[in-house]
């Protein structure tokens, strides 16, 4: 406590700081030195945060209306949609805001690779964030199936065929999953309390986990420039970096609000084991894998498998292996070339396909 | 060893004061500079470069470099442009820093002192905590299983009229609606759809390769057998690639038509064979019956998609 408390707002603050420690804690989280200086690119972290706040906020409040059965699912989203004052509006951030969960975890675990910043001492905040990334692909895949619309129905049965394809436990899992054989209200009961209640607990736990950990380890700071250079160039977190975040997050919100706008959610036909004439397809970030499963090198029942679940599992092994394998202190991208070409060969392995899908879809109508 | 507070501060030509605090950097965690009270604890705080330290012979000295009067040009402190390491969050700062002027000491509990085998009560603590999980394994397990195992449903559906099938050799599609009953659920009705194709005899031949087709129930007992000769053949609206739904379609490379799933592009013949695509076996044939009057009957058998046998899901 700093002197005498001159009005009662000042001995509230007081009070609670006696018993709290605020004013520590609000010092340890703003001042923590950042190496050679905030950057708009460590600002995608902090969006991640912002986005999935937001996800909470509005997936709390589209469950004032909707109803997990197969029964009502497909009427009470069309009653968000077309009858709830601003039900469109949430429910379309909602939807967006995924998509902008997946292209700033791109954006954020891209960053993180090109600095070099998951070796020593910081592998495990890599790895947690792997999982991470695991749980925004599950919110995903679960958020999906909810509206119960002929697109959920089928992306629901095409992605759980694919886990299927597992080794040992496969057919296990996708029981698990559908709750029976095929897929109906026990899947949506399943993926209704996977996506509401698992998958945000264990969010939660984990991203708290990496920010104590990154804490911990302190921030990786710049890849070039001498210990003299990095110091003269160092400040707290907050003000800059603080400042950058919330600008980038007003960005995102913005953007997001726009796409909102621009092309708010509709849904299809209510699902049905009968597709009729709607071709079925996943979400945009999907689409890559997709497309790759419809090459003649992933054909027949040991290329499925590859395609569908070596490929991608030894990838994202590959991936939690990477600073185990990659020793060298070096962290600078430039003189980390097999890292450089990698990275730029698994981008444009991405975008050929998605965009192949996309142009796929002319050739279907 | 590192420099202590509280320890004397001597330069060649006599004491100068006391270490009163030490400045860290923030990225090295090395001590960067010793701040040296002049006098007997009320002069001026002094800074000194680490690198002026000559030598620290124990806890209650240090010697400095250079006369006193070297001593006086050092810059006098501005506290305002530090902060306490208590204000900051610097990761390991603590680690490697050995600066208190002494140990903080407090009393053990009585009761805690000299309790013998403090492991045998952790090791029991996670014993019961074992004891309290496992029996609720079966049960969850139990309870989370429920729904995920059912006897296949063998009866028989009317899906429509095969005197709507025109020409040979060309995939109809047949949808038909069916009660589906989950659970607590009431019984709902999900449209689903089937293909039938009047086949010549080479494709009833491709099809069924001159034998009949039988069907088995999970116990292994005969449902129903396919005529080898029958000239209607019934498929899975299924794809057994991924298990979308596939579509007859006429393309350029196939004007006389083709099965073709819209997902993977797998592309199957009139006699269910794969042409392209990544499908790993051929269009899944059901267990049909016509009766004179042209009634087309099926068991609705739905077979794990992906996978090159037939595995009964349904």
């Amino acid at each position: 406590m700093n002197g005498n408390p001159t009005n009662v707002f000042e001995k509230v603050v007081d009070f609670v700081d006696e018993r709290v420690g605020l004013k520590t804690i609000q010092a340890k989280m703003l001042n923590e030195p950042v190496p050679g200086g905030s950057r708009w690119a460590y600002a995608f972290g902090s969006c991640l945060l912002f986005i999935f706040i937001m996800q909470v906020v509005t997936g709390i409040l589209l469950m004032f209306y909707y109803v997990p059965s197969t029964d009502h699912a497909y009427a009470s989203t069309q009653y968000i949609i077309h009858e709830v004052d601003y039900g469109w509006f949430l429910l379309s951030y909602h939807f967006w805001g995924s998509s902008a969960m997946v292209v700033m975890v791109f954006a954020h675990m891209s960053q993180v690779f090109l600095w070099g910043a998951y070796k020593k001492p910081r592998e495990l905040i890599w790895l947690v964030g792997l999982a991470l990334f695991g749980l925004v692909m599950a919110f995903g895949f679960t958020g999906y199936l909810l509206p119960w619309d002929q697109r959920a129905y089928w992306a629901t049965v095409v992605g759980v065929e694919i886990m299927d394809k597992t080794p040992v436990v496969g057919d296990f899992l996708s029981r698990f999953l559908k709750g029976g054989p095929t897929p109906g209200q026990m899947t949506l009961s399943r993926f209704f309390v996977i996506h509401v209640m698992i998958l945000p607990a264990a969010l939660m736990g984990l991203a708290g986990l990496h920010l104590f950990l990154f804490r911990k380890a302190g921030p990786a700071g710049p890849f070039r420039g001498t210990p003299e250079q990095i110091k003269a160039k160092t400040d707290y977190f907050f003000p800059r970096q603080v400042w950058k975040d919330i600008v980038a997050m007003a960005t995102v919100f913005l953007i997001i609000c726009t796409l909102t706008f621009i092309e708010p959610v509709t849904l299809l036909e209510e699902a049905t084991p009968d597709p009729g004439d709607y071709h079925p397809e996943p979400e945009w970030y999907f689409l890559f894998l997709f497309q790759m499963l419809r090459l003649k090198i992933f054909a027949g029942e040991f290329g499925q498998f590859l395609g569908a679940v070596a490929i991608p599992g030894a990838f994202l092994g590959f991936l939690a292996a990477l600073p185990f394998l990659d020793r060298s202190p070096e962290r600078n991208i430039f003189k980390r070339p097999i890292a450089l070409i990698g990275w730029i060969a698994i981008m444009a392995v991405i975008l050929i396909f998605t965009v192949s899908a996309i142009l796929n879809r002319e050739f279907l109508d | 060893m590192q420099p202590k507070i509280k320890a004397k501060a001597r330069c060649a030509d006599g004491e100068v004061g006391s270490i009163s605090k030490v400045i860290v950097d923030p990225l090295s965690l090395e001590i960067s500079h010793v701040v040296v009270r002049e006098g007997g604890g009320r002069g001026v705080d002094r800074q000194v470069p680490i690198g002026q330290v000559q030598e620290i012979p124990n806890e209650e000295e240090i010697i400095l470099r250079g006369s006193l009067e070297e001593f006086r040009t050092f810059p006098v402190l501005d506290r305002e442009a530090y902060v306490t390491h208590h204000d900051v969050e610097i990761a390991h700062l603590e680690d490697r820093l050995h600066v208190e002027p002494g140990e903080i000491l407090v009393p053990s509990p009585r009761l805690e002192q000299g309790v013998p085998r403090r492991s045998f009560f952790m090791n029991m603590t996670h014993a019961i905590g074992t004891l309290i999980t496992l029996p609720l394994v079966f049960p969850v397990l139990k309870y989370i299983m429920k729904p995920m195992y059912k006897p296949f449903d063998n009866s028989w559906f009317s899906v429509g009229n095969v005197r709507k099938i025109r020409k040979e050799n060309i995939g109809y599609q047949f949808k038909f609606t069916r009660g589906f009953k989950e659970a607590f659920m009431p019984e709902q009705q999900i449209e689903k759809n089937i293909w039938v194709v009047k086949a010549t005899p080479e494709v009833q031949k491709a099809v069924y390769g001159g034998k009949d087709k039988k069907f088995y129930d999970h116990k292994g007992e005969l449902v129903w057998v396919n005529k080898a000769k029958a000239p209607y053949i019934g498929y899975s609206g299924k794809c057994p690639h991924l298990g979308c739904g596939y579509k007859w379609r006429r393309t350029k490379n196939f004007p006389d038509g083709v099965f073709l799933c819209p997902c993977h592009l797998s592309i199957y013949d009139e006699a269910g064979k794969v042409l392209d695509g990544p499908a790993p076996r051929p269009l899944d044939v059901l267990p049909m019956q016509v009766n004179a009057a042209g009634e087309v009957q099926i068991i609705d058998v739905e077979y794990k998609a992906g996978v090159k046998g037939q595995i009964r899901l349904l």
